[in-house]
């Protein structure tokens, strides 16, 4: 008999207060179902042998521990709200007679029946969806099919361990506020309204000052790598920055409200001010909450969907054709116009081994060095650039390149000229804008004659990831003579000679691989007796599958998360509305005593619905607006610079979550007045 | 002339399905003139809580009909249910019924608020009753910062505001100490001295004799009634007192 009694006192529990416990374990199942999924596919031997697989795999566990910690936050909020309406039934039983020990096993019950509840089907859920969600993914990433269905046995103790051990801290955090709160505080609702906190204004200040701070980075910071470090400081300077300014900007808003007689005093407001007011510090802390949220999944749906639909972009970038062949050479001769045109020959015979389109090939000499920009000037000594410091040295680092007039006017079919001493100047990424004169530390100067478009077929600077500035010099020789004998502490040559060209061969997709191979065995016979001393020979069709491996296992990762984090924007809401409408229950029926009308209630509600959804959203796109700049930079890392097609992907996610958004309002809005008006109906 | 007419209201409860009815009220018949202090008496279960639920337009009667000067309770729409208290009747509950969201200002403000009124105007009729009722000091405060008596004083004054038709007050003496219900009641006798129609449910006798006339209601049905004439109050509670020994300790007759 003593047996079955907790566990009965628990169950009880749970089914009388439905309402509370449905959507928290429906969130704890779908937390489990998504960190099961995320674990299999990461450790999946299926999506590993895909090409990319190893990239996607990595990405796939990162993400699943994100959910991991996420979960554990998560849970223990809307824990908060189910305690507090528990605290009652508690006291209830201590001034019965039951002891706070008996009580804790209640809940040790409780959490126990929640937890292998919330297990069991969650894994039951992600056994059966992983393989669906693994085909997607395959699909994603454009690799084959398999119908084969297995259980991750890691996964599944995986998930048991870390789910086990979140439910055991929500158990003793429960535990901990019974026993640390006595009977009468049990019982006692809180019908005492909340204070505004002391030095309000300051609270907002800083939280105004730490936006600002986010912001600026966001906007500011030019270089993409160190965008990628700052990155974080800005989220967390927002993250606390929106907490700040939401509580105390939802205190002085109400202050402000009431102290506006004619506003506060009109049937629509009166009663949702009055309301807010009484709750602001919660009220501010849970929109801040759901703020943050939606920022979340506004960033990553659209960086990850940005890259994901860019990917062809960056494909592009960092394989201009379909066949690219880069040489390196010792320099000399290859300056000399004679010898380019000999090497080109060569390349224009491999390009008729393939049916011979040459009209698309591309074919320019450029020799490379790296150096610091700063005011026209660029530092090249390797001392230097060892020693400034990190960050800075990052800001303006850049990869310069000197390319020959003639095969710059042969590629873009441009009739340029130049003076000795002046140059053309082509950015790629970001760098700083020169204007005038550039000069070289080690030697050199150039009178800038005019910025150009990219031309945009440099595949290995596209892929190095720090930015390139090109200068198209009429006599190569003449403009690298100063920096040529520059040498690092190795004794090597810091500059190198190559020479970069590409074609397409327009064949179609079966008979492309063994004319690729002909080619290849071509070229590396390109090397005997010339001054090329590497031939660097790539495809675009390997690539593709690298990239769409990494930038769909990228997006798809940022589709679950996001999935993830509107479930718990969408169930903030939901707890915020629920727990409000059981407090604000007695006091709609007060009023309908008092003569308030249904109609009233409902526009009231309304009203009051609508700050608590809108307010979250709108500061969430200013947060997305002020991100997007450097979105768009960590974005160039990936050489994807397409600002129509990222702004309309973002554009299409904002509307899309504004959407899913708008029908979870319709949802809490309705069980908020179900909740609220059950009272009249007796 | 008389403000309200109940004639034979009948309310029967039935369980959800079907099976037992029961008669909370049989068979219920009283006027109640304009400027009269009334009070219902009758003992737990006896149909007084139905009864005023009934008058306040809260829950609609099996049958009979309740007119409020001249109005019949029945043609009022359940969605204008709201709107006809607010403008016709004031409100004085056991449990005072304040809003812990409002201030006692507020709180009082709260059914002008709600039927459209200016500031100016809420804030003129405020002015003298918060005075008559000794609140103009403590009208900023939230009601868990005052008193159980100054809650009942606000509920009083916000019963007042509206200048109602018929105050129906429900054991608005239950829940204070007896220091504070004197003060009530005098506020009480002072309103109706003032005009006011009031009708209040209790089963405390010192309550009741405050009254001008007290109606007793024993198993739905109105039994007695006795009206105070000239008696002092100590005279009324004594009678008062001998017909509730009478009516309710078994006697069948009077």
């Amino acid at each position: 008999m003593r047996g079955v009694f907790y566990p009965r006192l628990a169950l009880d529990g749970i089914r009388k207060n439905r309402q509370m416990y449905l959507p928290y374990v429906l969130t704890c199942i779908g937390m489990v179902t998504l960190y099961y999924i995320l674990m299999f596919l990461s450790g999946s031997e299926y999506i590993l042998a895909l090409a990319g697989g190893a990239s996607v795999g990595s990405v796939m566990s990162m993400g699943a521990w994100l959910c991991a910690v996420f979960c554990c936050i998560f849970l223990f909020y809307t824990n908060s709200f189910l305690i507090r309406r528990r605290k009652k039934e508690f006291g209830l039983y201590n001034i019965l007679g039951m002891g706070k020990r008996s009580i804790s096993r209640i809940l040790v019950w409780e959490t126990l029946i929640l937890f292998l509840l919330s297990l069991a089907l969650g894994l039951a859920a992600g056994i059966a969806l992983s393989k669906l969600f693994e085909l997607v993914l395959a699909r994603v990433m454009r690799g084959e099919v398999n119908f084969s269905v297995t259980v991750s046995k890691n996964a599944v103790i995986n998930s048991c361990t870390v789910f086990g051990a979140v439910f055991l801290l929500l158990l003793l955090n429960s535990v901990r506020q019974v026993r640390f709160s006595s009977a009468a505080a049990l019982l006692r609702g809180e019908n005492v309204g909340e204070k505004p906190p002391r030095g309000n204004w300051l609270i907002g200040l800083v939280g105004v000052l730490l936006l600002g701070v986010g912001y600026r980075y966001a906007v500011v910071t030019e270089n993409p790598l160190s965008a990628l470090l700052l990155f974080f400081v800005a989220a967390a300077a927002v993250i606390v920055g929106t907490y700040m300014v939401m509580i105390s900007g939802s205190v002085f808003f109400c202050r402000v409200l009431k102290r506006k007689k004619s506003f506060y005093y009109n049937p629509r407001r009166f009663v949702s001010i009055s309301q807010m007011v009484y709750r602001m510090k919660r009220n501010g802390a849970g929109l801040a909450s759901i703020c943050i949220l939606a920022t979340m999944v506004l960033v990553m749906l659209s960086a990850t969907s940005c890259l994901y639909f860019g990917g062809r972009d960056a494909l592009y970038a960092r394989y201009p054709r379909e066949v690219n062949i880069d040489l390196t050479t010792d320099g000399g001769d290859i300056m000399e116009s004679d010898s380019a045109l000999d090497l080109r020959g060569k390349i224009e015979q491999a390009a008729a081994l393939c049916g011979g389109r040459t009209d698309d090939m591309f074919f320019y000499r450029a020799a490379e060095i790296s150096g610091i920009i700063k005011n026209g000037v660029v530092e090249t000594d390797p001392k230097t650039l060892d020693n400034a410091a990190f960050i800075s040295a990052l800001e303006n680092l850049s990869l310069i390149n000197f390319m020959p007039l003639e095969d710059y006017n042969a590629i873009t079919g441009k009739n340029e000229t130049l003076q000795n001493g002046q140059a053309l100047i082509c950015k790629q990424g970001n760098t700083p804008d020169i204007d005038g004169r550039l000069s070289f530390n080690g030697g050199g100067s150039f009178e800038i004659k005019k910025r150009v478009e990219s031309f945009g077929v440099n595949g290995m600077t596209a892929m190095a990831g720090i930015p390139a500035t090109i200068l198209i010099v009429p006599n190569l020789r003449d403009a690298v003579s100063g920096l040529d004998a520059l040498a690092d502490y190795n004794g090597n040559r810091m500059m190198t000679f190559s020479v970069h060209c590409g074609f397409d061969t327009g064949l179609p997709d079966d008979a492309r691989r063994p004319v690729y191979n002909s080619v290849r065995d071509f070229c590396d016979g390109i090397k005997d007796g010339s001054s090329v001393t590497r031939v660097y020979f790539s495809v675009r069709e390997d690539g593709q599958r690298e990239f769409y491996g990494i930038l769909g296992g990228f997006y798809y990762v940022g589709i679950l998360l996001s999935l993830l984090f509107i479930a718990a924007a969408v169930l903030i809401i939901y707890y915020k509305q629920i727990s409000e409408g059981y407090e604000d229950r007695a006091r709609f029926e007060i009023m309908q005593k008092v003569g308030m009308t249904k109609k009233e209630i409902r526009r009231s509600i309304n009203s009051q619905i609508l700050t608590v959804f809108f307010l979250p959203l709108l500061l969430a796109c200013v947060h997305l607006g002020f991100c997007f700049p450097m979105l768009r930079r960590l974005l160039m890392l990936f050489n994807i610079n397409n600002l129509p097609l990222s702004a309309a992907v973002t554009v299409i996610c904002l509307a899309a979550f504004a959407l899913f958004y708008a029908a979870a309002y319709k949802l809490t809005s309705n069980a908020y007045y179900k909740i609220v008006s059950g009272a009249e109906s007796r | 002339m008389s403000i309200l007419e109940v004639t034979n209201l009948k309310k029967v409860y039935a369980a959800r399905f079907g099976g037992s009815r029961v008669e909370a009220l049989k068979n219920v018949s009283f006027t109640v003139e304009k400027g009269e202090y009334a009070v219902i008496m009758g003992e737990s279960g006896s149909g007084k809580t139905t009864l005023l639920n009934l008058l306040a337009a809260l829950d609609r009667p099996t049958s009979g009909e309740i007119v409020l000067d001249g109005m019949q309770l029945s043609r009022v729409k359940d969605s204008q249910a709201a709107s006809f208290r607010r403008d016709n009747l004031g409100f004085v509950f056991q449990e005072f019924n304040l809003l812990d969201t409002f201030t006692l200002e507020d709180n009082i403000y709260l059914p002008l608020v709600l039927a459209g009124r200016s500031l100016q105007e809420m804030s003129e009729r405020l002015m003298p009753i918060a005075l008559r009722l000794g609140i103009k000091g403590i009208l900023k405060k939230y009601p868990y910062e005052v008193s159980g008596g100054q809650k009942q004083r606000a509920a009083v004054a916000r019963a007042l505001i509206t200048n109602p038709k018929i105050i129906l007050a429900d054991e608005p003496t239950g829940a204070l100490d007896s220091r504070s219900s004197d003060e009530l009641l005098a506020l009480f006798e002072d309103a109706n001295a003032q005009g006011h129609t009031l009708l209040m449910v209790t089963h405390s006798v010192k309550a009741a004799s405050s009254a001008g006339r007290v109606l007793f209601i024993k198993d739905g049905e109105v039994f007695h009634q006795l009206y105070r004439g000239n008696d002092s109050r100590e005279r009324f509670y004594a009678r008062i007192s001998d017909a509730m020994t009478m009516l309710f300790t078994g006697g069948e007759s009077i």
